[in-house]
């Protein structure tokens, strides 16, 4: 995880990187040990928030750099990175490990199988390590999820259901 | 432009605050505090509700520190390395979080208004 966690700093612009990279891995470090003592839950929930954020941070940064500072953009990252108002439901949460579990345990007995077969014909195509498509899959799902959120919010704005809307709802209501 | 209107515009930039940053402030108008503490200040302080990662909290500390809201804290411990950075509120940090305080107290002054009408 650090080391995932120090190449996602490392997508940050250089002068950032130089000001905070130190800190925020010291404060990561810190937060992890803490994180440490709790149930598998709490440790998922810390490192999806940790990616995120850092994703997120990434992009406002890069972001910045290109529309000025004064630009007042801001991705849409604290219904993420917040867990305000957090209304998971546990079953869904038991479900979702189970899931998880499931799907570790399929790979480690594919893994298992993989290993018993006697290799008689050398691979054609060298298999690509995981850890080098692995920071792109993050960026392409990020983007993709963000795209969807941006979407759903543009359907619930045009039918006049989002939040704005609401709120303006309930104001004519009282008054 | 009017020096007046300037310095009130300097004074306005960023107001008003997300939660995040006012619990940030908030951790921050004690004592200096370093990056991990400001955490498990905010945490501490929202009952558990906001939870913050460290590219959140770098990316407001970035800004704070560029509004000059904040600024860093040299410690005269020696054994204070560059990740154990510490912040403290600057005097316009202090003044605007007094100021973004002030509106809330007369925001939660007028909501309260309907709601002691309708109770009666």
């Amino acid at each position: 995880m650090l080391t995932v966690y120090r190449q996602l700093l490392r997508l940050y612009p250089k002068a950032y990187r130089q000001q905070f990279a130190d800190e925020m891995l010291a404060v990561f470090v810190d937060a992890r040990a803490d994180i440490a003592k709790k149930d598998f839950f709490a440790q998922t929930i810390f490192v999806i928030c940790e990616i995120l954020g850092l994703i997120g941070g990434v992009c406002g940064e890069h972001l910045r750099g290109l529309l000025g500072p004064d630009s007042g953009f801001q991705l849409p990252t604290r219904s993420f990175i917040m867990r305000n108002g957090f209304r998971f439901p546990k079953t869904t949460a038991v479900l979702m490990t189970l899931i998880l579990c499931g799907v570790v345990l399929a790979i480690k007995r594919g893994e298992e199988i993989a290993m018993s077969l006697p290799h008689v014909n050398s691979p054609i195509v060298p298999i690509q390590p995981v850890h080098s498509t692995m920071l792109p899959g993050i960026a392409f799902f990020s983007i993709l999820f963000y795209s969807a959120g941006l979407v759903g919010w543009a359907i619930l704005f045009a039918l006049r259901r989002s939040g704005v809307h609401r709120l303006a709802q309930m104001w004519g209501d009282q008054k | 432009m009017a020096l007046d209107d300037m310095s009130r515009q300097a004074i306005t930039k960023g107001l008003p605050l997300t939660e995040p940053v006012l619990l940030i402030l908030l951790s921050l108008a004690g004592q200096p505090q370093h990056g991990y503490a400001i955490l498990k200040d905010v945490e501490r302080m929202s009952d558990g509700r906001v939870v913050l990662s460290t590219g959140t909290l770098y990316g407001a500390i970035r800004r704070l520190l560029e509004y000059d809201w904040i600024e860093r804290f040299k410690e005269k411990k020696e054994d204070v390395s560059r990740g154990r950075q510490a912040y403290r509120l600057t005097a316009q940090g202090r003044r605007n979080l007094q100021v973004e305080i002030d509106r809330m107290k007369r925001i939660t002054r007028l909501a309260s208004l309907p709601v002691a009408l309708k109770e009666r």
